[in-house]
């Protein structure tokens, strides 16, 4: 399997809720184990190489390749300041991730005169635009799908978010 | 009705055809041919009527109108459904409101005026009456999210090609999506999205061009231009909307069955800068460096000073030099 592969695969189980996954194939092995109470999720590739993926969130745009660093899985840690001391995580019952559908930049408001859409402490319907995301000058509304409170914003305007990256937490119910 | 006579009289604008034919053609009484012909005049359309020989069109005045556009279409869907209004606040935002209403993938909007253009971010497009050629498009393509934003690389490749098709001109292409002819901004395309988690709703497509401005402002004269002032020669806009339209719909669909393949290269044969240095400013963040070309994905490759090669996706363009 080529790492592109094999970055896209810890992507998607990364976004699903699948707790572990194994393939093989041609001999190689891969096996991925999520630890859902952390905030690191470890990647073992058994027989090949071992990989360490790192938190969902990238702090800079920073290209691909140096994000995923090849490393013991002793010293996993996590890599994100943001997520150092989080005051709420996804895993928490009754508290939901909005995340970005697309890689691109993370705006909080319409345009930068603007007050952001949403802020700590509002309340969001289902359709709420609660930022934009923007690659390519291609604008995504992004709309919360949740009803709730918004508990934390988890980027900073401006900033480059990956594929299914967390972006706000939303208190529901 | 008025459409199909104005089609009618466009193609045979160089002989004469008689209100018997063109009743024939049409399925209708001459009586009402003859209020449609007086409505066009009204408008500024010039038709010759000549005993025994019938009329024929001598002059088009530079409109757009529902009619005129949908007599001029060579397309299969894009513009089928056409609405013009005479000013609104932005198309973008009415195409916006007729796309949640539900209508069809190409429908259009075009406006004469914008009191409140959209360029990206919330900046101002300006676009005073009558001189451009400002429309939204709506589209719903079956593509996952992470792909759509190469729609705005698709789109701009359509409008370089249909400019050059009714100008001769060879505009150039600022990454991802501005056009420029020598160096001066002469259109734009802003592209916004609505979309579910796993699908996506609509796509508005925004194009702004400016075609019939004599003068620019002066505050815009370093960075803007038009198409009269470029080429000295008032192109009919209904002409190039068409032109605009039929090579949208061919990309798109282009786009869609086989993806960036074939449009990448076309892309890059026009875009400005590659090659050389340049830099892209973000929110947080500048890039300098060498443009190195575009990935699959339409996304900006710099080689930038520390030797590392960085992918841009979002960003204004700085040029060091220029061709003037």
């Amino acid at each position: 399997m080529k790492i592109q592969e094999l970055r896209e695969l810890i992507k998607l189980i990364d976004d699903s809720s699948i707790d572990e996954f194994k393939y093989e194939e041609g001999g190689a092995k891969v096996t991925m184990r999520k630890q859902v109470k952390g905030a690191e999720k470890q990647t073992v590739v058994e027989g090949v190489q071992t990989v360490t993926a790192a938190p969902t969130t990238p702090a800079a745009p920073v290209p691909q390749e140096e994000r995923q660093v090849e490393q013991p899985t002793t010293e996993l840690k996590p890599q994100n300041p943001i997520q150092e001391e989080p005051t709420h995580s996804s895993n928490e019952k009754g508290i939901k991730a909005i995340t970005s559908p697309m890689v691109g930049t993370f705006y909080q408001a319409p345009s930068p005169d603007s007050a952001p859409y949403v802020q700590v402490g509002d309340h969001v319907q289902e359709n709420s635009v609660v930022c934009i995301v923007e690659a390519m000058k291609l604008m995504n509304e992004i709309e919360a799908e949740v009803k709730g409170e918004i508990v934390e914003v988890l980027v900073e305007n401006g900033q480059l978010v990956e594929y299914g990256q967390e972006l706000f937490l939303v208190r529901t119910g | 009705m008025k459409a199909k006579l104005l089609q009618l009289l466009l193609t045979m604008s160089d002989s004469y055809i008689s209100g018997q034919a063109i009743s024939e053609q049409l399925g209708c009484s001459r009586t009402a041919i003859w209020k449609h012909i007086d409505a066009l005049r009204k408008e500024g359309y010039k038709i010759e009527a000549v005993q025994n020989k019938g009329y024929r069109l001598v002059f088009t005045p530079n409109l757009l109108t529902d009619h005129s556009i949908q007599a001029t279409l060579a397309t299969e869907r894009f513009g089928k459904k056409v609405i013009v209004r005479d000013e609104v606040t932005s198309t973008q935002e009415l195409a916006h409101q007729f796309a949640q209403e539900g209508n069809e993938e190409g429908t259009i909007i075009v406006a004469e005026q914008q009191t409140a253009g959209k360029g990206r971010l919330g900046r101002k497009w300006y676009s005073p009456k009558g001189t451009g050629i400002w429309m939204s498009i709506i589209l719903r393509p079956s593509l996952a999210i992470q792909e759509a934003p190469q729609l705005t690389l698709v789109a701009a490749v359509a409008v370089v090609r249909a400019i050059k098709n009714v100008t001769g001109i060879e505009a150039s292409i600022k990454w991802p999506n501005d056009l420029l002819i020598n160096d001066r901004k002469v259109a734009g395309i802003l592209t916004e999205m609505q979309a579910d988690p796993d699908r996506i709703q609509s796509i508005i497509l925004g194009i702004g061009m400016n075609v019939l401005q004599e003068e620019v402002p002066e505050e815009l004269e370093e960075i803007a231009t038009s198409l009269w002032k470029e080429k000295g020669v008032q192109v009919d806009r209904t002409a190039l909307l068409a032109e605009i339209l039929k090579e949208l719909e061919w990309f798109y669909d282009t786009f869609l069955q086989s993806g960036l393949q074939f449009i990448k290269p076309m892309w890059e044969a026009h875009a400005r800068g590659m090659g050389e240095r340049i830099t892209a400013r973000g929110v947080n963040e500048t890039v300098t460096g060498t443009a190195l070309g575009i990935t699959d994905q339409g996304v900006l490759r710099i080689l930038d000073d520390k030797g590392n090669e960085r992918e841009v996706y979002s960003g204004d363009l700085d040029f060091f030099h220029t061709d003037r």
